[in-house]
Protein backbone atom coordinates (compact mmCIF):
# COMPACT_ATOMS: atom_id res chain seq x y z
CA UNK A 1 0.00 0.00 0.00
CA UNK A 2 1.16 3.51 -0.85
CA UNK A 3 2.83 5.58 2.10
CA UNK A 4 1.84 9.12 2.46
CA UNK A 5 3.62 12.05 4.40
CA UNK A 6 0.66 12.83 6.25
CA UNK A 7 -1.75 9.56 7.29
CA UNK A 8 -5.57 9.24 6.13
CA UNK A 9 -6.09 8.84 10.22
CA UNK A 10 -4.35 12.69 10.65
CA UNK A 11 -6.26 13.74 7.81
CA UNK A 12 -9.49 12.89 9.45
CA UNK A 13 -8.78 14.38 12.31
CA UNK A 14 -8.18 17.60 11.18
CA UNK A 15 -10.91 17.15 8.73
CA UNK A 16 -12.93 16.57 12.22
CA UNK A 17 -11.60 19.96 13.76
CA UNK A 18 -13.02 22.01 10.33
CA UNK A 19 -10.04 21.36 7.75
CA UNK A 20 -11.51 21.27 4.37
CA UNK A 21 -7.87 21.27 3.07
CA UNK A 22 -7.90 17.79 4.95
CA UNK A 23 -10.65 16.62 3.57
CA UNK A 24 -10.00 17.72 0.09
CA UNK A 25 -6.48 15.35 0.44
CA UNK A 26 -8.41 12.28 1.59
CA UNK A 27 -10.97 12.59 -1.80
CA UNK A 28 -8.10 13.39 -4.28
CA UNK A 29 -5.82 10.80 -2.78
CA UNK A 30 -8.69 8.08 -2.40
CA UNK A 31 -10.95 8.82 -5.62
CA UNK A 32 -9.25 6.69 -8.24
CA UNK A 33 -9.30 3.80 -6.29
CA UNK A 34 -12.54 3.74 -5.10
CA UNK A 35 -13.99 5.03 -8.31
CA UNK A 36 -12.60 2.09 -10.21
CA UNK A 37 -14.25 -0.13 -7.00
CA UNK A 38 -17.69 1.18 -7.96
CA UNK A 39 -16.79 1.15 -11.35
CA UNK A 40 -15.98 -2.40 -11.95
CA UNK A 41 -19.01 -3.22 -10.01
CA UNK A 42 -21.88 -1.58 -11.52
CA UNK A 43 -19.92 -1.19 -14.71
CA UNK A 44 -21.31 2.07 -15.73
CA UNK A 45 -19.62 5.30 -15.80
CA UNK A 46 -22.46 7.75 -15.09
CA UNK A 47 -23.79 5.08 -12.70
CA UNK A 48 -20.24 4.89 -10.70
CA UNK A 49 -19.78 9.18 -10.80
CA UNK A 50 -23.53 9.42 -9.01
CA UNK A 51 -22.50 6.04 -6.18
CA UNK A 52 -18.83 7.97 -6.05
CA UNK A 53 -20.88 11.35 -4.60
CA UNK A 54 -23.36 9.71 -2.87
CA UNK A 55 -20.25 7.86 -1.21
CA UNK A 56 -18.68 10.96 0.68
CA UNK A 57 -21.43 12.33 0.79
CA UNK A 58 -22.13 9.35 3.56
CA UNK A 59 -18.66 9.79 4.97
CA UNK A 60 -19.32 13.61 5.29
CA UNK A 61 -22.72 13.03 6.87
CA UNK A 62 -21.25 10.22 9.42
CA UNK A 63 -18.24 12.37 9.79
CA UNK A 64 -19.34 15.84 10.79
CA UNK A 65 -22.28 14.37 12.55
CA UNK A 66 -19.65 12.55 15.36
CA UNK A 67 -20.51 9.09 14.02
CA UNK A 68 -17.34 8.17 12.32
CA UNK A 69 -14.88 6.12 14.53
CA UNK A 70 -11.43 6.92 14.85
CA UNK A 71 -10.14 3.82 15.39
CA UNK A 72 -10.86 2.72 12.46
CA UNK A 73 -9.12 3.03 8.80
CA UNK A 74 -10.51 5.34 6.68
CA UNK A 75 -9.98 3.80 3.18
CA UNK A 76 -11.22 0.22 4.21
CA UNK A 77 -14.48 2.07 5.78
CA UNK A 78 -14.85 4.56 3.06
CA UNK A 79 -14.66 1.64 0.28
CA UNK A 80 -17.21 -0.62 2.19
CA UNK A 81 -19.40 2.23 1.73
CA UNK A 82 -18.68 2.22 -1.78
CA UNK A 83 -18.91 -1.55 -2.17
CA UNK A 84 -22.44 -1.73 -0.42
CA UNK A 85 -23.76 1.01 -2.36
CA UNK A 86 -22.33 -0.35 -5.71
CA UNK A 87 -23.78 -3.98 -4.55
CA UNK A 88 -27.14 -2.55 -4.12
CA UNK A 89 -27.54 -0.41 -7.20
CA UNK A 90 -26.42 -3.61 -9.08
CA UNK A 91 -28.80 -5.97 -7.32
CA UNK A 92 -31.53 -3.40 -8.15
CA UNK A 93 -30.20 -3.04 -11.93
CA UNK A 94 -30.67 -6.68 -11.82
CA UNK A 95 -34.66 -5.97 -10.71
CA UNK A 96 -35.75 -3.20 -12.98
CA UNK A 97 -34.66 -2.39 -16.79
CA UNK A 98 -32.38 0.64 -17.02
CA UNK A 99 -31.37 3.21 -19.56
CA UNK A 100 -28.40 2.22 -21.47
CA UNK A 101 -25.59 4.83 -21.91
CA UNK A 102 -23.12 5.74 -24.28
CA UNK A 103 -19.82 4.69 -22.79
CA UNK A 104 -17.31 7.42 -22.39
CA UNK A 105 -14.47 5.69 -20.95
CA UNK A 106 -11.88 6.64 -23.17
CA UNK A 107 -12.89 10.48 -22.22
CA UNK A 108 -12.32 10.34 -18.54
CA UNK A 109 -9.47 7.37 -18.67
CA UNK A 110 -6.60 9.65 -16.65
CA UNK A 111 -3.36 6.69 -17.81
CA UNK A 112 -0.83 8.91 -18.99
CA UNK A 113 -0.11 7.64 -22.56
CA UNK A 114 1.70 10.93 -23.28
CA UNK A 115 4.94 9.62 -24.38
CA UNK A 116 3.46 6.13 -26.11
CA UNK A 117 2.82 6.37 -30.16
CA UNK A 118 -0.70 6.24 -31.16
CA UNK A 119 -0.38 2.70 -32.13
CA UNK A 120 0.60 1.67 -28.82
CA UNK A 121 -1.86 3.96 -26.74
CA UNK A 122 -4.41 1.83 -29.05
CA UNK A 123 -3.42 -1.49 -28.04
CA UNK A 124 -2.35 -0.23 -24.71
CA UNK A 125 -6.17 1.04 -24.20
CA UNK A 126 -7.61 -2.41 -25.71
CA UNK A 127 -5.58 -4.39 -23.20
CA UNK A 128 -7.11 -2.17 -20.80
CA UNK A 129 -10.63 -2.47 -21.84
CA UNK A 130 -10.20 -6.07 -22.60
CA UNK A 131 -9.09 -6.82 -18.83
CA UNK A 132 -12.17 -4.29 -17.74
CA UNK A 133 -14.64 -6.62 -19.82
CA UNK A 134 -12.45 -10.18 -18.44
CA UNK A 135 -12.84 -8.97 -14.71
CA UNK A 136 -16.30 -8.66 -15.18
CA UNK A 137 -16.94 -11.91 -16.92
CA UNK A 138 -15.60 -13.29 -13.96
CA UNK A 139 -17.95 -15.70 -12.13
CA UNK A 140 -19.77 -13.56 -9.09
CA UNK A 141 -18.36 -14.82 -6.32
CA UNK A 142 -14.50 -15.09 -8.23
CA UNK A 143 -15.03 -11.45 -8.98
CA UNK A 144 -16.25 -10.23 -5.49
CA UNK A 145 -12.80 -11.55 -4.15
CA UNK A 146 -10.84 -9.81 -6.86
CA UNK A 147 -12.25 -6.74 -5.98
CA UNK A 148 -12.34 -6.64 -2.35
CA UNK A 149 -8.64 -7.54 -2.39
CA UNK A 150 -7.33 -6.20 -4.82
CA UNK A 151 -9.24 -2.74 -5.15
CA UNK A 152 -10.61 -2.60 -1.78
CA UNK A 153 -7.39 -3.97 -0.19
CA UNK A 154 -8.86 -6.11 2.27
CA UNK A 155 -6.93 -9.40 3.89
CA UNK A 156 -8.12 -12.68 2.75
CA UNK A 157 -9.46 -13.39 6.59
CA UNK A 158 -11.06 -9.99 6.22
CA UNK A 159 -13.45 -10.88 3.04
CA UNK A 160 -13.45 -14.64 4.80
CA UNK A 161 -15.70 -13.03 7.44
CA UNK A 162 -17.37 -10.33 5.00
CA UNK A 163 -19.05 -12.93 2.77
CA UNK A 164 -19.34 -15.97 5.36
CA UNK A 165 -16.55 -18.16 4.00
CA UNK A 166 -13.71 -19.66 5.27
CA UNK A 167 -10.30 -17.96 4.33
CA UNK A 168 -9.49 -21.62 2.26
CA UNK A 169 -12.45 -20.47 0.33
CA UNK A 170 -11.48 -17.29 -0.24
CA UNK A 171 -7.53 -18.10 -1.40
CA UNK A 172 -9.54 -20.46 -3.86
CA UNK A 173 -11.49 -18.05 -5.42
CA UNK A 174 -8.86 -15.51 -5.73
CA UNK A 175 -6.85 -18.15 -7.26
CA UNK A 176 -9.83 -19.93 -9.86
CA UNK A 177 -9.97 -15.46 -10.03
CA UNK A 178 -6.10 -15.17 -11.40
CA UNK A 179 -6.55 -18.63 -13.54
CA UNK A 180 -8.98 -17.95 -15.52
CA UNK A 181 -8.18 -14.02 -15.90
CA UNK A 182 -4.72 -15.61 -17.08
CA UNK A 183 -6.85 -18.04 -19.51
CA UNK A 184 -8.97 -15.44 -20.93
CA UNK A 185 -5.90 -13.59 -22.20
CA UNK A 186 -3.93 -16.50 -23.48
CA UNK A 187 -7.39 -16.91 -25.25
CA UNK A 188 -7.67 -13.24 -27.18
CA UNK A 189 -7.91 -12.54 -30.42
CA UNK A 190 -3.81 -10.93 -32.13
CA UNK A 191 -4.64 -7.67 -32.36
CA UNK A 192 -4.52 -6.76 -36.03
CA UNK A 193 -5.84 -4.60 -38.65
CA UNK A 194 -8.96 -6.38 -40.62
CA UNK A 195 -8.51 -3.65 -43.41
CA UNK A 196 -4.85 -5.07 -44.28
CA UNK A 197 -5.53 -8.58 -43.85
CA UNK A 198 -9.30 -9.23 -44.48
CA UNK A 199 -9.35 -10.45 -48.29
CA UNK B 1 10.06 -30.73 8.28
CA UNK B 2 9.64 -29.52 4.88
CA UNK B 3 6.79 -27.51 4.36
CA UNK B 4 4.89 -28.50 0.69
CA UNK B 5 3.35 -25.00 -0.46
CA UNK B 6 0.12 -24.57 -2.17
CA UNK B 7 -1.28 -22.46 -4.70
CA UNK B 8 -3.22 -20.82 -1.71
CA UNK B 9 -0.19 -19.95 -0.55
CA UNK B 10 1.66 -18.22 -3.79
CA UNK B 11 -1.73 -16.08 -4.07
CA UNK B 12 -1.03 -14.70 -0.20
CA UNK B 13 2.66 -14.13 -1.22
CA UNK B 14 1.52 -12.23 -4.01
CA UNK B 15 -0.74 -10.07 -1.71
CA UNK B 16 2.03 -10.01 0.81
CA UNK B 17 0.33 -11.74 3.58
CA UNK B 18 3.00 -14.30 4.20
CA UNK B 19 5.25 -13.78 6.79
CA UNK B 20 9.02 -13.54 6.70
CA UNK B 21 9.84 -16.80 7.53
CA UNK B 22 7.57 -18.08 4.92
CA UNK B 23 8.70 -15.81 1.92
CA UNK B 24 11.82 -17.64 2.51
CA UNK B 25 10.46 -21.02 1.66
CA UNK B 26 8.01 -19.78 -0.53
CA UNK B 27 10.42 -18.39 -2.63
CA UNK B 28 13.01 -21.96 -2.49
CA UNK B 29 9.67 -23.49 -3.26
CA UNK B 30 9.01 -21.29 -6.37
CA UNK B 31 12.35 -22.09 -7.56
CA UNK B 32 11.76 -26.19 -7.88
CA UNK B 33 8.78 -25.74 -9.25
CA UNK B 34 8.35 -24.60 -12.74
CA UNK B 35 4.45 -24.62 -12.85
CA UNK B 36 4.10 -23.22 -9.49
CA UNK B 37 6.22 -20.14 -10.47
CA UNK B 38 4.67 -20.00 -13.75
CA UNK B 39 1.53 -19.05 -11.64
CA UNK B 40 3.68 -16.91 -9.44
CA UNK B 41 4.69 -14.26 -12.65
CA UNK B 42 1.20 -14.59 -14.41
CA UNK B 43 0.00 -13.55 -11.09
CA UNK B 44 2.62 -10.46 -10.76
CA UNK B 45 1.92 -9.57 -14.37
CA UNK B 46 -1.91 -9.00 -13.92
CA UNK B 47 -1.94 -7.14 -10.33
CA UNK B 48 0.37 -4.85 -12.57
CA UNK B 49 -2.56 -4.44 -15.03
CA UNK B 50 -5.22 -4.58 -12.30
CA UNK B 51 -3.69 -1.83 -11.17
CA UNK B 52 -3.29 0.55 -14.65
CA UNK B 53 -7.00 -0.17 -15.19
CA UNK B 54 -7.31 2.21 -12.21
CA UNK B 55 -10.14 5.01 -13.19
CA UNK B 56 -10.69 8.49 -12.27
CA UNK B 57 -14.12 10.38 -11.75
CA UNK B 58 -14.72 13.47 -13.33
CA UNK B 59 -13.40 16.74 -12.09
CA UNK B 60 -17.34 17.82 -11.56
CA UNK B 61 -17.81 14.86 -9.89
CA UNK B 62 -14.94 15.39 -7.05
CA UNK B 63 -15.84 19.30 -7.19
CA UNK B 64 -19.48 18.80 -5.79
CA UNK B 65 -17.88 16.71 -3.57
CA UNK B 66 -15.76 19.12 -2.06
CA UNK B 67 -18.51 21.66 -2.06
CA UNK B 68 -21.48 19.22 -0.55
CA UNK B 69 -18.47 19.41 2.68
CA UNK B 70 -17.69 23.14 2.30
CA UNK B 71 -21.17 23.84 2.56
CA UNK B 72 -22.85 20.97 5.57
CA UNK B 73 -24.92 21.08 6.94
CA UNK B 74 -27.01 23.80 4.85
CA UNK B 75 -25.95 21.42 2.07
CA UNK B 76 -27.72 18.39 2.68
CA UNK B 77 -30.45 20.44 0.24
CA UNK B 78 -27.90 21.39 -2.08
CA UNK B 79 -28.07 20.63 -5.66
CA UNK B 80 -25.64 18.49 -6.81
CA UNK B 81 -26.90 18.03 -10.42
CA UNK B 82 -24.52 20.69 -11.84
Amino acid sequence: MQKFQVSDSELVSLYIRGDEKAFEKLVLRHKSRIYTTIYLIVKDQYVAEDLMQDTFIKAVDTIKSGRYNEEGKFLPWIVRIAHNLAIDYFRRDKRYPSVVFEDGSSVFNTLDFSEDSVESIQIRQETHEQLREMIQRLPEVQRQVLIMRHYEEMSFQEIADATGVSINTALGRMRYALINLRKQFSQRTPQYDKNIYLR
Amino acid sequence: MTRTFTYDDVVRYLYAETSPQENDAIVEALTSDAEMLAFYLDGLELQTLMDRIVRSPDSRTTDNILRYSRQYPSSQTADLSC
